[in-house]
């Protein structure tokens, strides 16, 4: 399978861009159709990242192609397509490597600020 | 027509810039996020909803919505080698006149046969720089879509262009003016940006997609 080089730099992981970390965030608790996928990322993000339909899309291109999300299966709700993305075992893994990576920056950023107190 | 009926029309409109294999799995889809999210009694399309359709459109259609950041910076790098080639083009179109003219001037005693063999030497340079400007977009175009046999043009094209470049200056480095000299570099550093970025060890799975299995 093709694997996109947007994460993954030599032997390590790189870096997500902050959009593909909140979508797949999304899809960690179940699947979801495009609607859900924006409305949770405006939630989790506390309303900070507004996806458009246009960058939502091809992001889940994107990860469709690089085989970290699927369709689950497909709805018509009043005559309306609704399509439902998971995550794959790949796509839970690589978000998972990721947030234990943004946790380990967090953690030392913290300790490092508050060097007597310890981890907040 | 209805507002709702107004405003999908629109969305239809702007989904059409993407390309037709994307829009037969996901128009249907994309229309029905677009018009949950439009706003109560919205009848056209936002600026900036407009604006994310059609970059989005324009990233796939160039084939860059997949590629790793490497190669977006190489496809970048080489638009800018078509620009300033289609540059150097346009200055050759707008002052050959002039430049005929001062070169009649500067030597009065030119004969018609020099003039030809100049006008020659003009027509040349304005094909040559047409098709080299050609190739920048090629080049940019195939490398977006993850052509190894433009990754591989691109390399080989470079390679004879410092080759070229390197056997000129050998020949005859006095002939040329510091403005030419100066291009040159320019694009030749773009070419150079270009091919470190497409040789870099994350571009290459972008350009297995399309290697033959």
């Amino acid at each position: 399978m093709y694997s996109s080089t947007i994460y993954t730099v030599g032997m390590g992981i790189r870096p997500m861009q902050e959009a593909t970390f909140l979508i797949l965030t999304a899809l960690a608790d179940g699947s979801k159709h495009g609607y859900g996928i924006i409305s949770q990322v405006a939630g989790i993000s506390g309303g900070r990242v507004r996806l458009r339909a246009g960058t939502l899309y091809t992001a889940l291109d994107r990860l469709r192609a690089d085989g970290l999300i699927d369709v689950d299966r497909e709805e018509i709700v009043d005559n309306r397509l609704r399509r439902y993305y998971r995550l794959t075992p790949e796509g839970g893994r690589r978000l998972a490597a990721e947030a234990v990576r943004l946790q380990a920056n967090a953690t030392a950023a913290l300790t490092r600020l508050n060097p007597g107190l310890g981890v907040i | 027509m209805n507002q709702s009926a107004q405003l999908e029309r629109a969305y239809r409109r702007l989904v059409a810039c993407y390309p037709r294999s994307f829009r037969r799995e996901n128009e249907e889809e994309i229309v029905t996020v677009l018009l949950a999210t439009a706003r109560q009694g919205q009848r056209r399309p936002g600026i900036g909803e407009s604006a994310d359709l059609i970059r989005g459109a324009l990233r796939m259609r160039i084939g860059l919505s997949r590629a790793p950041r490497t190669v977006l910076n190489a496809v970048r790098l080489m638009y800018l080698g078509a620009l300033a080639e289609l540059g150097v083009l346009l200055t050759l179109v707008l002052t050959e006149g002039s430049i005929r003219a001062a070169v009649i001037h500067r030597n009065p005693g030119v004969t018609m046969a020099q003039v030809n063999q100049l006008n020659g030497l003009f027509t040349f340079e304005t094909v040559g720089c047409a098709v080299v400007t050609a190739v920048w977009l090629w080049l940019a175009w195939g490398n977006g879509k993850g052509y190894a046999l433009a990754r591989v043009v691109a390399i080989v094209s470079f390679a004879i262009a410092t080759a070229g470049i390197i056997g000129n200056m050998a020949d005859g480095a006095e002939l040329y003016a510091p403005a030419a000299v100066i291009a040159s570099g320019v694009v030749w550093v773009i070419g150079l940006g270009a091919v470190v970025l497409l040789l870099q060890k994350q571009s290459s799975p972008h350009f297995t997609r399309h290697a033959p299995s």
